[in-house]
């Protein structure tokens, strides 16, 4: 037993470079994430919040006055909008809840424009009503340019209020309506017809043992009714599972969509607790995929050896040397030969790399796409480079021949190769990103003769077995790959 | 009030109201105020002793000076080394917070502790000990008082001066008003005692506090031979003295209430004074109860003498009950009466008779689209109000009562949004007594009406909406997390009433738990769900911490095989059908529509007693409940009675 958990806790420790966001992710109610002037920023209940500058790693430094519970923060042209709960939702203060917005022109408190606005009430509950405002989630309607505030905790309804997205300020006149009981920490979205309403249900602040959990309804107008998979009603408590505890991740809370490119999504949300850190409450980044038009939380990408499949073609990424047959007698007597009674059918090894590797060439080889027979030049293995800095989600990855050095490298002629062994150049590392219908994208992080980070060209089938660098196109499967763990 | 809508408080006077409450010390702490009064009581002793009789303390903070919320007893005498445990001593208290070491500026972590200061009879010996208890945070403060009282400091009414100097000094009373310098450890004196030099007449209760680089020293005085306490100051350039005396800050309560005992604070650019008065004790001085009022300081640092006021302070949220008897301006032979002089603390009604009006300052029904006043009103006869907010004015019509309380509500024209005074007169002939009124977008939400003997089916969606419920059981869990199967069935199937689990009681119906009577009430559910929250609290029994019985009866016209009992509950629940387990929601749950489902069973032909357990701790309880049939279907051809 000692042993195993030993093993266990080994494994554990291997993956914990890419378990989470590094640096200090500490937060709970994460707003959704938003960005100014390059940095990521995300605000969380108690006044503060995190930065970062490359999506991946995070500290504090965010600054929010008003204290109270869960914010949610929207950029509107140059200016930002931020929405937060004055009140901390019965931890002593009863349910008077009051939600107020706020401008600022940035949201770096280093930069001289740092400055928040005088903080204006949009709703408020009078602490005997079915509702306790607080938790403050914002949808700008990008069919309409109207903006809408969800708000609401498990005591009574969560409800809609319109804003009016020049001044903040609610809208004249406008009535709340109710749209869900049971969840608190809600936040609208829009996506392809749909408005989605997603609530945190299950039981807040209880560490390892909260079983906080983000579900989903959609409704074809903003007001609802928020109606789940099974055609219940988020007033009759109804709800579509987004994501749950697992990974070693309990309390999944206050989810955030931010879209990165076409096709490109994650979802912020804190875990109540991570076994890897302690316990503590932390910022999580994940893929946001949509499936027949619902969301769901991806997994965060584990490092291993696999098949880079094409989305194109379905053959496999793969090193341009010679196909090496496997010398195995065929069957006796044929396919369609009945077995012997008793006989026990032969296992045949998989080739080796030492069967092959020798007769590789020792430079640069040529990356093509052929047939996967899962052979040694097929076998990719991924690993994190963590001192490489991240993205949203992850780390920058090396794509290694499995049980080798060699790693695939992007060129200054926009193809792809295999250098011998991986130096750490931004050439070699490589941005792996799921797509909101499963697949994945595969960017270099620098190109050679290319400035800056790139976040435009991306591993790209440009014929059925050829490789290259080409724009990212969310409607081309010449951009999409998948990974396909590789049979042991 | 019965399963109407409860009606929280507004900051008016008296602000504590579910206790007696005297002597009150505010402060400030991380922009929430915190309020430690003395705790009067009616003596336990007996004989009763017709005296101050104090056994313990609770805390009391809002962020506002509106709602208030009780944060439960933080000390008892009982629990402090040296003191009397019946002595009934624990008089005016003070709490201060000293952080432990330099802070940073931008530091918002506590890095100190709570000093509590209490005066209290020693357990041997006469007169009275100081004592401190020391806390980490105010937030479930667990306060340890110290093994003995501050030596060298007998008497009443500490309060604690930390002043710009970096030091604190203790003042207190005691015949006297004396102060000493305290030590870092904030728990000794660092040097001897000064008596303060004040006018003649009796003093006690200072209060002390820095403005703008002057001291104050506030206390009640009795100026007169023979007369009560005012509230009175003094000012010094130095926190020791020597004081001089300025002036009036409340002249003596005009009833006659002996005492008089404060704090003043700075809370948002406000300045306010906390006192006391007997508002809901007339007739017995010694039971007292905590006010507030904004106080204003002259140019050169003096202090405006407070007139007391019902109104109190800030902006009432008028979504809330208005308390219009805490008026601040009233006229036309309107005046204000107790609900009931057996239990003061139901408050005061206006008596509106014809001509009579009441003006109510500051109110905000926070929305632009408030179009509903609700009045809770008797009447005998109708008759007319008019409302009026700044410049609007409208008239609601009050309908004959009988003579009972009833809450009615009116449909208006939209109310302007924002703060104004709110006037109620009477235009109509009859007279109207006005318990409060609300200004609200809609009508507040009934959940309940009284069940009737009318036929009945489920609701549309198969909902079965006619229950009788027992007013909750006290179960104090504080959490939900204990909630596993083991502990439910335990807490589901073990005896709390004689014929638990086979009574069909009626409305009015009376059980014994635990030695405390509760009744069943009769009742249909506006809702599919039914808010057992909204039943408890209606009741205005306790909400938290509780389990609750329900009972119905399905009549079938016919046997229905195979359905099964769905159910959604906040928290757990269990579920019998004709005297047989059913369903178990296990877990810390919230009320979901179909939840959980039942195996298949038979509804038989005639009546089925269905019953129902369900448990929570904090939070919102509620249930829903419908049968399936095997086609998915609700079953809804069957009749809900209670008999």
């Amino acid at each position: 037993m000692k042993r195993l958990i030993f093993s266990l806790l080994a494994a554990g420790s291997t993956f914990l470079n890419i378990n989470a966001q590094i640096g200090e992710p500490f937060i709970h109610d994460p707003s959704t994430l938003v960005e100014c002037d390059g940095k990521w920023y995300t605000f969380g209940t108690g006044g503060g919040g995190l930065i970062s500058d490359d999506g991946w790693s995070w500290h504090g430094g965010a600054e929010r006055p008003g204290g109270g519970a869960a914010p949610d923060v929207i950029k509107m042209g140059n200016k930002y909008l931020m929405i937060y709960g004055a009140t901390g939702g019965g931890l002593g203060g009863g349910h008077s809840g009051r939600i107020l917005t706020m401008w600022n022109n940035t949201l770096d408190p280093k930069s001289p424009d740092f400055k928040y606005t005088t903080a204006v009430e949009v709703a408020s509950s009078d602490g005997m009503e079915d509702n306790d405002a607080i938790d403050p989630g914002v949808l700008l309607d990008p069919t309409t340019g109207r903006m809408w505030l969800s708000y609401g905790t498990y005591f009574g309804n969560i409800r809609i209020v319109e804003i009016d997205p020049k001044t903040g300020y609610r809208v004249k006149g406008n009535k709340a309506k109710d749209i869900a009981i049971d969840c608190e920490a809600t936040d609208l979205i829009y996506r392809n017809g749909w408005y989605y309403l997603l609530g945190t249900h299950g039981t807040c602040c209880d560490g390892v043992n909260s079983t906080y959990n983000i579900v989903v309804g959609r409704s074809k107008n903003v007001l609802g009714p928020y109606i789940d998979n099974v055609g219940r009603d988020m007033l009759a408590g109804g709800g579509k599972m987004v994501v749950a505890a697992g990974d070693r991740k309990t309390g999944a809370g206050h989810f955030g969509r931010t879209i990165i490119d076409e096709g490109v999504e994650v979802t912020s949300f804190h875990w109540e607790a991570d076994f890897d850190q302690g316990g503590r409450s932390v910022l999580a980044i994940r893929p946001l995929l949509w499936k027949n038009d619902w969301p769901v939380a991806g997994e965060r990408f584990r490092e291993g050896t696999y098949e880079i499949e094409s989305e194109r073609r379905g053959y496999s990424l793969e090193l341009a040397v010679d196909f090496v047959r496997l010398n195995v007698p065929r069957q006796r007597g044929g396919w369609n030969q009945p077995a012997q009674q008793g006989e026990q059918p032969t296992l045949i090894g998989e080739q080796k790399l030492d069967d092959v590797k020798g007769a590789w060439p020792t430079g640069n080889i040529d990356i093509r796409i052929g047939d996967y027979m899962f052979r040694p030049h097929q076998r990719w293995t991924i690993t994190a480079v963590p001192e490489a800095g991240g993205y949203l989600s992850n780390p920058y990855f090396k794509i290694t021949i499995a049980g080798t050095d060699r790693a695939l490298a992007a060129t200054s002629k926009m193809e792809v190769t295999s250098v011998p062994s991986f130096t750490g150049a931004d050439e070699q590392l490589w941005r792996i990103e799921q797509l909101t219908d499963g697949t994945f994208r595969i960017m270099p992080k620098a190109i050679p003769g290319k400035k800056g980070v790139n976040t435009v060209y991306c591993l790209y089938s440009i014929g059925d077995s050829t490789p290259t660098l080409a724009k990212y196109e969310f409607k081309s499967d010449n951009s999409k790959w998948n990974f396909k763990e590789y049979a042991k | 009030m019965l399963l109407g809508s409860v009606l929280g408080m507004n900051a008016q006077n008296p602000i504590i109201r579910n206790q007696y409450s005297a002597d009150p010390t505010a402060r400030v702490f991380n922009g929430r105020v915190y309020l430690f009064p003395s705790h009067d009581i009616i003596s336990p002793v007996e004989p009763e002793r017709k005296w101050f009789c104090m056994a313990d303390y609770h805390m009391f903070s809002s962020n506002d000076l509106m709602d208030w919320t009780d944060n439960g007893v933080i000390l008892s005498q009982e629990d402090v080394p040296w003191g009397n445990p019946k002595g009934f001593a624990m008089w005016a208290p003070d709490c201060v917070f000293k952080p432990e070491g330099p802070q940073s500026a931008n530091s918002r972590l506590n890095n100190g502790k709570y000093y509590f200061y209490f005066p209290d009879a020693p357990k041997e010996g006469r007169g009275f000990g100081i004592g401190v208890a020391i806390a980490d945070n105010l937030f479930q403060p667990k306060f340890v008082p110290q093994p003995t009282p501050i030596q060298g400091a007998m008497g009443i009414d500490p309060c604690v001066l930390q002043a710009s100097d970096g030091n604190s000094y203790l003042f207190w009373g005691g015949g006297m008003i004396q102060v000493a310098k305290l030590k870092d450890n904030m728990v000794e004196l660092d040097g001897k005692p000064e008596r303060i030099t004040l006018p003649k007449g009796f003093v006690e209760g200072p209060f002390a506090f820095e403005r703008n680089g002057k001291f104050y020293l506030t206390y009640p005085w009795v100026r007169k031979d023979g007369g009560t306490e005012c509230l009175a100051y003094a000012m010094s350039d130095k926190p020791m003295g020597p004081y001089e005396h300025k002036g009036i800050i409340m002249a003596e309560h005009p009833n006659g209430c002996w005492t008089n005992h404060h704090s003043i604070i700075e809370f948002k650019d406000q300045w306010y004074l906390f006192y006391h008065n007997n508002a809901y004790s007339p007739s017995f001085d010694k039971n007292r109860s905590v006010c507030v009022d904004s106080l204003f300081f002259n140019a050169d640092g003096t202090i405006q003498e407070v007139k007391p006021t019902l109104r109190g302070v800030g902006i009432t949220d008028a979504r809330k009950a208005v308390q219009i008897d805490r008026y601040s301006e009233i006229g036309g032979k309107a005046h204000i009466e107790y609900h009931d002089t057996l239990n003061y603390f139901l408050g005061w009604k206006t008596v509106l008779p014809k001509g009579g009006w009441v003006k109510y300052n500051r109110v905000d029904p926070k929305s632009s689209s408030a179009q509903n006043v609700c009045v809770r009103v008797k009447t005998t006869a109708a008759t007319i109000l008019k409302l009026q907010l700044g410049a609007y004015a409208t008239n609601l019509n009050i309908p004959a009562t009988k003579g009972e309380w009833k809450e009615v509500n009116i449909a208006v024209k939209a109310m302007p949004q924002g703060v104004n005074d709110l006037k109620l007169s009477n235009i109509g002939v009859a007279q109207a007594e006005v318990d409060w009124i609300t200004l609200t977008e809609s009508p507040r939400e009934q959940y309940f009406t009284p069940a009737t003997a009318a036929a009945m089916t489920p609701d549309k969606d198969g909902f079965i909406r006619r229950w009788m419920l027992l007013e909750p059981i006290d179960k104090p869990n504080r959490s939900n997390t204990v909630f596993v199967d083991t502990y439910l069935r335990e807490q589901f199937t073990k005896e709390y009433f004689p014929g638990q689990m086979t009574v069909l009681p009626k409305g009015g119906d009376k059980v014994t738990v635990d030695g405390k009577s509760l009744t069943w009430h009769a009742l249909e559910s506006t809702r599919f769900n039914v808010k057992l929250f909204r039943f408890a609290t209606g009741l205005e029994k306790q909400e938290y911490g509780v389990l609750f019985w329900a009972v119905t009866v399905i009549d079938c016209p016919e046997e229905i095989k195979d359905v099964r009992l769905a159910a959604g509950s906040n928290s757990a629940s269990m579920w019998w059908l004709n005297g047989e387990e059913v369903l178990l929601l296990s877990g810390d749950r919230r009320m979901v529509k179909d939840d959980g489902l039942s195996p298949r069973i038979t509804l038989k032909k005639g009546r089925n007693i269905l019953r129902g357990a369900i448990i929570n701790g904090p939070g919102m309880s509620d249930f829903c409940v419908r049968f399936i049939d095997e086609k998915g279907e609700p079953v809804k051809n069957c009749s809900i009675t209670l008999k």
